[in-house]
C-alpha cells in the first residue's frame, strides 16, 4: 500500500497531499462504512480517510525529514529512509520537495518506481524541473497526474507519456 | 487580496501570466502563489459559473482547480457546502471537453458524495462507462467504483467484466485495480470475475497483467492450491512488468514457505525460478528475489548467489538500491553473519555514505559480521563517524556495540572507553540514557569490566546534566561499589553530588555514601563524618535521609536483633512489585490502621500479555473487565469487610475472572478464585440480561466430590437480582494448610424467578424456582502460585540453597512447535517467565526458560526449563528447580508430572 504522498515546498508547506487509509500500522480501524458513519455521528473531520491528528503527525514527520536532509541535495536525488514498518522515498524536483511512503510490497525499491513515474510527470507537465510558482500554476494538471499514477494507495500507471496522454482523457499507445 | 488577484490558467496547457510582475532585478523576490488571498467562500461562489446554460470549460476548470487546492490544504466543506458543490459539478457533465471532463472526474472523487447524493451521478457514470470513447470508461469505472456501494455494484457488475478483458489497457487497468478496492469490501462478487481476470494476467500490456496478477492472487489467496497452481504457470511462461515479476516472485516464496511447512522433504519445485531471477535485467526484480532467497532456509551454497548481488548493489549509484541491499545484509546477519562476512569491505566503504540510514545500517551490520579481531579497527572507525549522525541513529549504534560487546567480552576496554568517549560527546537524554543502560549491562555481564565501567560512570556524573541519569548511577554505584577492590576511591565522587548537585540527585548520593558505610566497615567513620555535614542541608529530604542513617547504622535506634536487620531495613529491596505498591498506597485512606505493606499484592500483572492473547473478548460485565493493579487490594479489603471471611487471614492470590457461562446467554456468571492459606473463596459475579425478570434467592450449589480435599464452610446467596446489574455470591471452602490441593467445581445456579412489567418496572408477587447449569471449573497447581519477577535469575539462583535443588526429565511427546511446549508448561506452572525467556526463537531447536514465582506459604520458587527437540517435534525437558523449601521443589516436580 502506498500510504502518503506529499508534496511540499522548501519551507515545508504542503502543496498537495493525500493519503491512503491505513495510514499508520499502528491501531487497526473498523471496516470503511463502519467508520465513516461513525465519523459522520461524531462530526470528525477526516482527509482520505485519515484523521487529522494522523496527517498531522506525518506532515511533521516527514517536513522534518526532509529539512534534515535534503537540504543541499541534488536534484532528483532519491533519499530513502524507513520508521516502524514504513518505508519512506523522497526528493526534491525544482524547488518542491516530494515524499512517498509505502509499506508491505510498496517497499523502498517499489516506491523509487513511483517517486520515478510522479517526477517525470510533474517534469512533464511542466516541462523543466518546477519553481514552486510553476508548480502551482500547474496544480490541477499535477492533480491529475497523481490521480493517474497513483490510485488509492496502489500504483496504477508509470510511464510519464502514457500519463500525459490519459489526463487528456486520450488514450494511451500500446508500443 | 481582490479577487481578481486570485486564479489564473491553472488548467491550461500555456503558462500562466504572473499576477505580480516579478522584479527582473531581484532574482530573490517573492513569487506570488496563484493561490494567494484563496478564500473558501468566493470559490464557492466562483463554483456557480458550474450551472450557466452556455459552460466556459476553462472557468470551470480553474475553478476546480482551486476547489482542489483548498480541499488538498486541509479546507473542509460543511455538508450543505459540499452537497452543492457536488451537484454543481454533475451539471460538468454536459460539456465535451476533455480537460475538464477529467478534472471533474477527479473532483467526484475528492468530494466522495454521500450514498444518497451518489444517485444524481450514477446515471451520467453508467452512460461514460458503455461510451464509446475509451478513457470515458476507464474513467467512469474508477469513478463509480469509488462511490458505489455493493447492491450496486451488481447492477455493473456486466460491464465491468467485460471492461477487464477490454482492448484498450488503461480501461482494463482501471477495471482491474477498481476489482482489488472493491475485493475487499465484496469479496464474493469479486470471485466471480476470475475468467476475465485470468485472461488479463496473459495480457500482452506489461501493467495490465501486474495488475491482473495481483487481483487474481488476492481473488484466491485463501486457496493454496490454486495459488500454487497460478504460481508454477507464471513462473514456466514470460512475465513482462518488472512489477509483475516482483508479484510473482512474492508469491512463489509464499508457496515455497507454505509448502515446506506441510511436508519435511523440503521439496522446493521453485528456488530455480527465484534463482534465476537473480539474473533478471530489472535491479527492482533481482533485488526482490535475493531478499526472498535470504529470508528461507536455504544452505549455504544456495544462499552465496544472492548474497553476491546484494554486495555488487552495496557500490550502486543509487541510493535506494544501496538501502534495500545493505537493509537485506543487516537483516541476514543477524541470523547468519558469516555468510555477510564476504561483504565487510564493501561495508566499510558505505560508513561515510551521505544517507545517514545507509551509513548506520552499514555500521550495525558490520557489528554483527566482524570478528573479534577486527573489533578494535572497527571502533575508530565509528569513532569518527559518530560526530554527524542523529542521536536516534546513535542509539541504534550503541545498542549494537552492546550486543558486539557480550558477544566478545575480552574487547569490553575498547568498547567500554568508546561507550564513555560518547558520554562526554553532545547529545540528547535518550542517547545518554542508552549509552549509561549499556555500561550497567556490560557491568553486570563481565565481571572484569566492573571497576572499569564505574569510573567511567563516576567521571559521567561529575558533569551530568539528566537528573535522571545521575540518581540511576549514584544507585547502581552504591549497590556495586562497595564490593570492589578499593570502595574508597568512588566516594570523592559521590560527596561532590551533595556538594554541587540539585535536591533530587543530593539525596540519592547521601542514600549512596550510606551504602558504602553499611558494607565497608574501614569507611564507616568516615562516612559518617560526611553524613554529618548533610544534616546541615537546605532540603529537608536530604537531611531526613541523612539522619535515618546516621541514627540507624549507628546503631542508636535498634531496628529488628542484628545489623543485618538494619541493613535490610534500610537497603533491601521491597519484595512487592513497586507498581502494586504505587497503587495500593494510592487507595489508602489516611486512618487508625497503619498501611500494610505484607497486604500489597505480589503479583505481577500481565495485561498486555493477555490482551493480546484474547482479542476482541470483551468481558461481558463490569465487574469482569481487566482487573486493574489494584484489584487483588481492591478484593482484600472487599472480602476482609465480609465478616465471613474476615477470619481467613492475608489473601494470597485472586485469578482472573472464569466464564461460566457463553457469551449472551440469559444470565452471565463468571468466578474470581481467591486463594488464602487454609481456605479457598469463589466469587461468582452473576449479571441477569433478560429485562422481563427479577431474581431472587440466588444461590450457586457447587458439588464438590471431585474435589476430596475442599470442605465447603459458608455461603453468601443474593437477594435479588434485578435486570442489567452484576452482584456476587460467595461460596467458601476450607482447605488443609499449604497443601495445594487440587480439583474439580461443578455448579448450579438456582434462584427464584418473578415476571416484571417492562412498562412499570413491577415484578410479580409470585415466582418461580428455576435453575441454570453453569460451567464446570478447577483449582489447579498454577492458582497457588504467584507471577514474582526477580531482576537477575542467575544471581538468585546462586544464592539459593544448592541442596533445595530437584533435577528430573520429561517427555513432551509430538508438540506443535517448541514455542508452544514452553508456554504450555509456564501455563502448568503459572510462573512468572523472567528475562524474555519465555520467547524461543524461530527454528530454534533448543532452549531455555527461567521461570520465577512465590508459592503458597510465601516460598520462593525459581525454576529453569531446558527444551530440546529430539526427532519431529518430539519434545524433551529438563526441570530443575531451586526453592526456600525443599518440599515445594518436590511439589512443583509433581504439578509438571501430573500436568
Amino acid at each position: 500500500m502506498i500510504l502518503a504522498v506529499l508534496f511540499a515546498n522548501s519551507d515545508g508547506n504542503i502543496l498537495i497531499e493525500r493519503y491512503c487509509p491505513p495510514p499508520l500500522p499502528l491501531s487497526a480501524r473498523p471496516p470503511r462504512d463502519l467508520a465513516a458513519s461513525c465519523m459522520r455521528s461524531a462530526g470528525i473531520r477526516r482527509f482520505h480517510g485519515v484523521p487529522a491528528e494522523e496527517r498531522l503527525h506525518w506532515r511533521s514527520f516527514l517536513v522534518k525529514l526532509g529539512s534534515e536532509n535534503l537540504k543541499g541535495s541534488k536534484n532528483e536525488e532519491l533519499h530513502v529512509a524507513s520508521h516502524k514498518s514504513v518505508s519512506i522515498v523522497y526528493t526534491t524536483i525544482g524547488d518542491v520537495c516530494l515524499y512517498i511512503v509505502g509499506k508491505d510490497e510498496y517497499d523502498e525499491l517499489a516506491l523509487a518506481e513511483v517517486i520515478f513515474a510522479v517526477t517525470s510527470a510533474v517534469k512533464d507537465v511542466c516541462a523543466k524541473p518546477p519553481t514552486e510558482r510553476l508548480f502551482l500554476d500547474k496544480y490541477g494538471r499535477i492533480c491529475l497526474c497523481l490521480d493517474e499514477i497513483v490510485w488509492k494507495g496502489l500504483l496504477e500507471n508509470t510511464e510519464k507519456d502514457r500519463v500525459r496522454r490519459l489526463i487528456r482523457l486520450k488514450p494511451p499507445v500500446e508500443p | 487580496m481582490p479577487r481578481s488577484l486570485v486564479g489564473g490558467d491553472l488548467a491550461g496547457p500555456e503558462m500562466a501570466q504572473p499576477y505580480m510582475k516579478k522584479d527582473d532585478d531581484d532574482e530573490e523576490a517573492v513569487e506570488y502563489s496563484p493561490f494567494f488571498g484563496i478564500e473558501k467562500g468566493a470559490v464557492l461562489q466562483e463554483a456557480r459559473a458550474f450551472h450557466d446554460p452556455q459552460l466556459d470549460a476553462r472557468r470551470c476548470s480553474q475553478v476546480i482547480t482551486k476547489l482542489l487546492y483548498l480541499l488538498n490544504q486541509g479546507e473542509t466543506f460543511a455538508k450543505v457546502e459540499a452537497t452543492e458543490v457536488f451537484f454543481a459539478v454533475t451539471k460538468l457533465f454536459q460539456s465535451s471537453d476533455a480537460g475538464l471532463r477529467r478534472l471533474v472526474y477527479l473532483m467526484i472523487k475528492e468530494l466522495s458524495p454521500s450514498s444518497d447524493e451518489v444517485i444524481i451521478v450514477t446515471s451520467s457514470l453508467m452512460k461514460d462507462m458503455n461510451s464509446k470513447t475509451d478513457m470515458y470508461r476507464a474513467n467512469a469505472i474508477r469513478v463509480l467504483c469509488r462511490i458505489i456501494d455493493g447492491t450496486l455494484l451488481t447492477q455493473i457488475e456486466r460491464y465491468l467484466k467485460q471492461a477487464i478483458v477490454d482492448k484498450n489497457p488503461a480501461v482494463a487497468s482501471a477495471a482491474l485495480v477498481s476489482g482489488i478496492h472493491l475485493a475487499q469490501a465484496n469479496p464474493e462478487i469479486v470471485k466471480r470475475w476470475s475468467n476475465e481476470v485470468q485472461e488479463s494476467v496473459q495480457s500482452r500490456a506489461p501493467l495490465v497483467q501486474f495488475h491482473g496478477l495481483a487481483l487474481i492472487h488476492q481473488i484466491r489467496q485463501n486457496d493454496r492450491l490454486a495459488v500454487s497452481k497460478l504460481v508454477s504457470s507464471l513462473t514456466r511462461g514470460s512475465v513482462r512488468s518488472p512489477l509483475a515479476q516482483c508479484l510473482l516472485i512474492r508469491y512463489t516464496s509464499q508457496v515455497m514457505r507454505e509448502s515446506s511447512m506441510n511436508s519435511q522433504n523440503g521439496d522446493r519445485p521453485f528456488f530455480d525460478f527465484l534463482e534465476s531471477s537473480l539474473r533478471h535485467k530489472s535491479e527492482m526484480v533481482i533485488l526482490e528475489a535475493a531478499r526472498k532467497i535470504t529470508k528461507m532456509d536455504v544452505t549455504s551454497r544456495e544462499l552465496a548467489p544472492a548474497i553476491t548481488v546484494l554486495q555488487l548493489f552495496l557500490s550502486s549509484s543509487k541510493p535506494v538500491l544501496r538501502f534495500a541491499a545493505v537493509r537485506t545484509l543487516n537483516k541476514v546477519a543477524m541470523t547468519r553473519p558469516l555468510a555477510v562476512t564476504n561483504c565487510n569491505v564493501d561495508l566499510e566503504s558505505l560508513m561515510s555514505d551521505t544517507n545517514r540510514s545507509i551509513a548506520t545500517l552499514a555500521i550495525t551490520t558490520l557489528l554483527k559480521t566482524g570478528n573479534e579481531s577486527s573489533v578494535d579497527r572497527l571502533m575508530k572507525q565509528i569513532t569518527n563517524f559518530m560526530s554527524d549522525i542523529a542521536d536516534e541513529f546513535k542509539i541504534v549504534v550503541v545498542e549494537a556495540i552492546r550486543s558486539l560487546c557480550l558477544k566478545f567480552p575480552l574487547k569490553y576496554r575498547s568498547m567500554l572507553n568508546f561507550l564513555s568517549n560518547s558520554l562526554r560527546e553532545e547529545g540528547g537524554f535518550e542517547y545518554k540514557k542508552a549509552i549509561v543502560d549499556s555500561i550497567v549491562t556490560l557491568i553486570s555481564e563481565i565481571p572484569d569490566a566492573k571497576e572499569i565501567g564505574l569510573l567511567y560512570l563516576c567521571e559521567f556524573i561529575e558533569d551530568c546534566e539528566f537528573t535522571y541519569l545521575s540518581s540511576q548511577i549514584l544507585h547502581f554505584l552504591g549497590n556495586e561499589g562497595p564490593r570492589t577492590s578499593d570502595p574508597s576511591r568512588y566516594i570523592r565522587y559521590i560527596y561532590n553530588r551533595v556538594i554541587l548537585e540539585n535536591a533530587t540527585v543530593r539525596a540519592s548520593a547521601v542514600s549512596t555514601l550510606a551504602k558504602f558505610g553499611a558494607l565497608v566497615d574501614t569507611l564507616r567513620p568516615r562516612i559518617f563524618v560526611l553524613l554529618r555535614r548533610c544534616l546541615f542541608d537546605t532540603e529537608d529530604e536530604v537531611r531526613d535521609r541523612a539522619t535515618l542513617y546516621l541514627q540507624t547504622l549507628g546503631g542508636e535506634v535498634a531496628i529488628g536483633n542484628s545489623e543485618k536487620d538494619a541493613k535490610d531495613f534500610l537497603f533491601g529491596s521491597f519484595d512487592v512489585p513497586l507498581a502494586n505498591l504505587e497503587a495500593s498506597l494510592r487507595t489508602y485512606e489516611p486512618s487508625e490502621e497503619p498501611f500494610d505493606i505484607s497486604l500489597v499484592s505480589r503479583e505481577v500483572r500481565l495485561l498486555p500479555l493477555q490482551e493480546k492473547k484474547a482479542p476482541g473478548k470483551k468481558a461481558p460485565a463490569a465487574a469482569a473487565a481487566p482487573a486493574p493493579v489494584s484489584a487483588v487490594d481492591a478484593y482484600q479489603k472487599m472480602l476482609s469487610s465480609i465478616p465471613e471471611f474476615s477470619g481467613f487471614g492475608r489473601l494470597f492470590k485472586s485469578s482472573e475472572p472464569v466464564e461460566l457461562t457463553e457469551a449472551e446467554t440469559e444470565y452471565a456468571v463468571n468466578v474470581v478464585k481467591h486463594i488464602y492459606e487454609n481456605y479457598v473463596v469463589f466469587q461468582y459475579n452473576c449479571t441477569n440480561t433478560i429485562e422481563e425478570q427479577l431474581l431472587e434467592n440466588v444461590t450457586v450449589c457447587v458439588d464438590a466430590s471431585d474435589a476430596e480435599e475442599f470442605s465447603e464452610i459458608c455461603s453468601k446467596p443474593l437477594a435479588s437480582l434485578p435486570y442489567n446489574s452484576t452482584r456476587q455470591i460467595f461460596v467458601a471452602f476450607e482447605k488443609p494448610e499449604h497443601v495445594p490441593a487440587i480439583g474439580k467445581f461443578l455448579n448450579l445456579l438456582k434462584f427464584t424467578v418473578k415476571e416484571v412489567d417492562t412498562s412499570t418496572g413491577e415484578a410479580d408477587d409470585d415466582g418461580v424456582e428455576d435453575e441454570y447449569q453453569l460451567e464446570d471449573f478447577d483449582i489447579v497447581a498454577a492458582d497457588y502460585m504467584l507471577r514474582v519477577p526477580v531482576s537477575n535469575l542467575r544471581n538468585a539462583w546462586e544464592n539459593m540453597d544448592p541442596d533445595s535443588e530437584r533435577v528430573d526429565e520429561y517427555g513432551l511427546g509430538v508438540r506443535e512447535s517448541l514455542a508452544e511446549a514452553v508456554s504450555a508448561v509456564i501455563n502448568i506452572l503459572g510462573m512468572q517467565p523472567c528475562e524474555g525467556t519465555e520467547v524461543v526463537p524461530r527454528n530454534a531447536r533448543s532452549h531455555t526458560c527461567l521461570l520465577s514465582g512465590m508459592f503458597i506459604g510465601d516460598v520462593k520458587v525459581l525454576v529453569r526449563l531446558s527444551f530440546g527437540l529430539s526427532g519431529p517435534n518430539e519434545v524433551a525437558m529438563k526441570l530443575a528447580v531451586r526453592s526456600d523449601d525443599p518440599e515445594v521443589s518436590d511439589k512443583i516436580h509433581e504439578i509438571v508430572a501430573s500436568g
